[in-house]
């Protein structure tokens, strides 16, 4: 079976997020549709925010429309409505607007070509994916955020798809590196079910930094922003401190003035991997001296598409850079989206 | 007085200071008609009096309806809430072709429409009254569902047209050959040259391999996008799919032109049922605005005023819903007030924070919800109509136009009295208050005598005990502190925190009205109160002495 089918049969909603602008995110979309269409899955399609203009409207770059079989389900302003290729029966009006009028819910009846877009608040995709669901498709394909770091909540969808590409660096050795450090960043272990997690599961409605010791106290720091905090956070770390939760953006002066045998000791909780602001080096420096972290949400990665073009002219030889990644992500399925 | 459809029986300030405007907002209304509906209600004026009693009739019967029928209401609001105002693409269609959208809305309002018709029909002992259930649209809704499946989705279906049908036949035909004529290519190469190419029947292939020469060599591709690296091949169509190309965009010119005639053809249909459908739309505003507001009197304990010939206003615990709310929503109650007005003028005397306003107001909200047709928040209300009503209250809004209070007063004041006619209800909230005693009081004193001899109900709230010593003038006074045991006031209040001090005072305060008989027993509260929310007793003192 091929691979749409593979992932199917684990997830509902996949998005496809890009790790750069121009990393190939249309580019893999498409092609997970024609998959989709050779192994006969109904797919449902939105999007998070408008996507799908013939141009790209950052780099002016081309930007194709979207080919879609029949009973394929998208979401469509009513304005891109009459300017769709494809045949397209109306199923349901949505209570979502858009800049592009209110959101339809279509069947595609006579295959095409659409403009797709969704709700624009991220928050709702999760619901109109829902509403799409009950029109039977077996899988959607969310065009997700332009880049990693707009990625909303891992909430949104089950699993992305990490499309990267040439365009992040002109050396293969670091778009490897880059990548692998994201994979790595987004599986870090969820913290594990007890008391502790129940703890700052139910402190966490105000977002402030929270100190849990062995005996299930409560520290709450009472911190404008977690930046720069590391000061105030080492002050509090005594010998029963067991785990820090950090609720908002983990850079370095988060832990750089915290000793490091205090560091050693907890272990930090992170609501979600997208949180983290640290460069590869910087987190390999980190851990060398013992950081340990979790976080309470942590995002599930489906594939890896790599696009070995790049806007501004350069190429990577295609064959080398899927077998780089592959080694560097030995357990992920590497597709090239161009090939 | 302005008569017609000028006819104005207040104005934008009197609406929102009696809570007109506020009870209006909080009806619950599901479609746009109904909200279009509400907004342009119109009163009832003297002489309408039939009118208004069948109006309240009819509200009365859909209390008992939403009390009865609590399922059924909520099953027709849930069907209220997918409408969506359509009314400008019925409009349209008499002139312009409607756009695929628009259509399919149209066919749900026809759906919604359908199940408001099935629900009016299931008959129990109770149901909708007639005038509230929509005329049958079946004929149209059976043009715009071909298939018949009553589900609410709409797209130009092949059921519309046998030319469609064949058109699109003929198009997924083509595609397909094509598609056919591509794959016999893709398989040839195959064979020939072991290359596979992509579903898109292109291949990508990187210039330093060998199979770049290999690729480049086979007849059948053509590159069509290169770069240093690599080369996109793509297959080349040959004579047999060009035609088939040709014949395509012919197709879809001929594909476009029919969908238009059929759209075309469904927007004249539809045109033809403009009027029962517009119809339609206003008889299920009609039953909307008529279940909002019977839910309101319901949820809000609200009762059907009587209409009297005679211009009068007579309320029986009586309860300004606006403060209500506010009290509700902090969990204390309200204390209900009585009081009966006729031509004259009556005076509202009494201790401060006694609610004298709220009292005001609450004359002014029995008395014009009742001309808007609604139910009023009173155990029992008698209610001759007006002509005319107004409130004469001090608000924020005048000194944003850089008007003193007493100058912004006297020029609403002038508005007020040009604007008079007979049967007219005037609300004075302690006028010329923000002047000198002197002068406030005698022009107080002028205009209750002005008053006194129209044939308006003026009702006034004042400070200035002696107006109402003025012959035939009306003197209602808050009871207030009057029956309080001080010592138990003073205790509380003397542990109580600073905020909390207004609350206590609250809690001891007899909001109700009395009719006085005799003159001079204004109590003096305002000391008391001053004292106690923390003016020192110096001071106090001071002005007991002034006082005797």
């Amino acid at each position: 079976m091929g691979l749409l089918y593979d992932l199917s049969t684990k997830y509902k909603t996949l998005s496809i997020v890009g790790m750069a602008k121009n990393a190939g995110k249309t580019t893999a979309m498409n092609f997970l549709i024609e998959e989709a269409m050779d192994e006969g899955i109904r797919l449902g399609i939105t999007s998070i925010g408008r996507d799908g203009e013939s141009q790209d409207l950052v780099t002016g770059t081309e930007k194709p429309k979207i080919y879609l079989d029949q009973d394929t389900i998208v979401t469509v302003p009513t304005q891109l409505y009459e300017l769709a290729d494809a045949g397209l029966e109306i199923l349901k009006k949505t209570r979502y607007s858009t800049p592009m009028g209110d959101l339809l819910i279509c069947r595609v009846a006579d295959s095409g070509y659409v403009q797709i877009a969704g709700p624009p608040a991220a928050m709702d995709t999760k619901r109109v994916c829902e509403e799409m669901m009950q029109y039977g498709c077996e899988l959607i394909l969310i065009d997700g955020a332009i880049d990693r770091k707009s990625i909303a909540s891992p909430e949104t969808s089950d699993a992305i798809i990490l499309s990267t590409g040439a365009v992040l660096s002109r050396s293969m050795r670091k778009v490897v590196d880059e990548t692998a450090h994201i994979v790595n960043l987004y599986s870090i272990p969820e913290m594990e079910e007890g008391e502790a997690r129940t703890l700052i599961e139910e402190n966490n409605f105000d977002d402030k930094i929270m100190l849990i010791s062995r005996d299930g106290k409560v520290n709450k720091l009472d911190l404008a922003t977690g930046l720069g905090s590391s000061r105030f956070i080492d002050d509090e770390i005594d010998d029963d401190t067991e785990y820090v939760y950090i609720p908002g953006a983990f850079t370095n002066s988060v832990i750089a003035d915290i000793n490091l045998k205090k560091l050693k000791r907890v272990k930090f909780i992170l609501k979600n991997p997208t949180k983290i602001f640290l460069s590869a080096m910087d987190w390999g420096l980190w851990r060398k001296k013992g950081f340990r972290v979790n976080v309470l949400k942590n995002i599930e990665i489906a594939a890896i598409t790599v696009n070995p073009w790049a806007p501004s002219g350069y190429t990577f030889d295609s064959d080398a850079l899927v077998a780089a990644m592959q080694e560097a992500l030995p357990e992920l399925p590497i597709i090239d989206v161009r090939v | 007085m302005r008569m017609g459809s000028n006819r104005r029986l207040a104005n934008v300030k009197t609406r929102r200071e009696t809570g007109l405007d506020y009870i209006m907002q909080s009806i619950d209304l599901n479609t746009p008609f109904g909200k279009k509906l509400l907004k342009e209600t119109k009163p009832f004026y003297p002489g309408e009096e039939e009118e208004l009693k069948a109006e309240l009739d009819k509200v009365e019967a859909m209390t008992i309806f939403v009390k009865e029928n609590s399922r059924l209401v909520e099953e027709i609001q849930q069907i209220f809430m997918e409408i969506k105002d359509v009314s400008y693409s019925i409009e349209r269609s008499a002139s312009q072709t409607l756009t695929v959208v628009e259509i399919y809305e149209i066919k749900s309002l026809l759906l919604s429409m359908r199940k408001l018709v099935h629900l009016g029909r299931q008959g129990g002992q109770m149901c909708i009254p007639e005038e509230y259930i929509p005329a049958d649209t079946t004929e149209l809704l059976d043009i715009l569902d071909p298939r018949r499946d009553r589900i609410n989705t709409f797209y130009i279906y092949d059921e519309f047209s046998e030319t469609l049908r064949n058109l699109r036949g003929q198009k997924r035909e083509f595609e397909i050959a094509i598609r056919k004529e591509q794959k016999v290519k893709r398989d040839e190469i195959k064979k020939e040259h072991g290359i596979m190419l992509t579903p898109k029947f292109d291949i990508v292939v990187a210039k330093n391999k060998p199979d770049f020469e290999k690729v480049k060599a086979i007849e059948d591709l053509e590159m069509v996008d290169q770069d240093y690296m690599t080369a996109t091949f793509q297959l080349k169509a040959n004579e047999a799919i060009y035609e088939l190309m040709r014949q395509m965009d012919d197709l879809h010119a001929k594909l476009e032109e029919e969908e238009e005639a059929i759209r075309k053809v469904l927007s004249e249909d539809i045109s033809r049922y403009a009027d029962v459908l517009l119809d339609n739309c206003e008889r299920m505003g009609a039953l909307d605005v008529a279940l909002g507001k019977a839910l309101y009197a319901v949820h809000h304990d609200c009762t059907k005023p009587e209409i009297a010939d005679e211009h009068v206003i007579e309320i029986e615990d009586g309860r300004n819903l606006q403060v209500e709310d506010i009290l509700r929503s902090k969990g204390k109650p309200y204390c209900p007030v009585s009081i009966s007005l006729a031509d004259g003028v009556t005076c509202i005397t009494g201790a401060n924070m006694g609610g004298k306003t709220i009292s005001l107001k609450l004359s002014g909200q029995v008395a014009i919800l009742t001309q808007y047709g609604f139910f009023v928040p009173a155990r029992k209300a008698r209610v001759g109509l007006s002509n005319y009503m107004q409130i004469l209250v001090g608000d924020s809004q005048s000194l944003e136009r850089g008007l003193s209070t007493f100058g912004s007063e006297m020029e609403e004041l002038k508005e007020i009295l040009d604007h008079s006619v007979e049967r007219t209800l005037l609300l004075i909230d302690e006028i010329a208050s923000g002047t000198n005693p002197v002068e406030g009081l005698a022009l107080t004193k002028a205009l209750v005598e002005y008053l006194m001899e129209k044939p308006y109900i003026t009702l006034m709230t004042t400070h200035f005990e002696t107006v109402t010593e003025t012959e035939g003038v009306i003197n209602m006074q808050v009871r207030g502190l009057a029956d309080v045991n001080f010592t138990l006031l003073n205790r509380e209040i003397q542990y109580a925190r600073r905020a909390e001090r207004i609350n206590i005072i609250s809690k001891y305060m007899d909001y109700r009205l009395y009719r006085v008989e005799k003159q001079g027993e204004v109590p003096k509260d305002a000391l008391n109160i001053a004292k106690m929310l923390g003016i020192s007793s110096e001071i106090i003192e001071r002005a007991k002495k002034y006082i005797k």
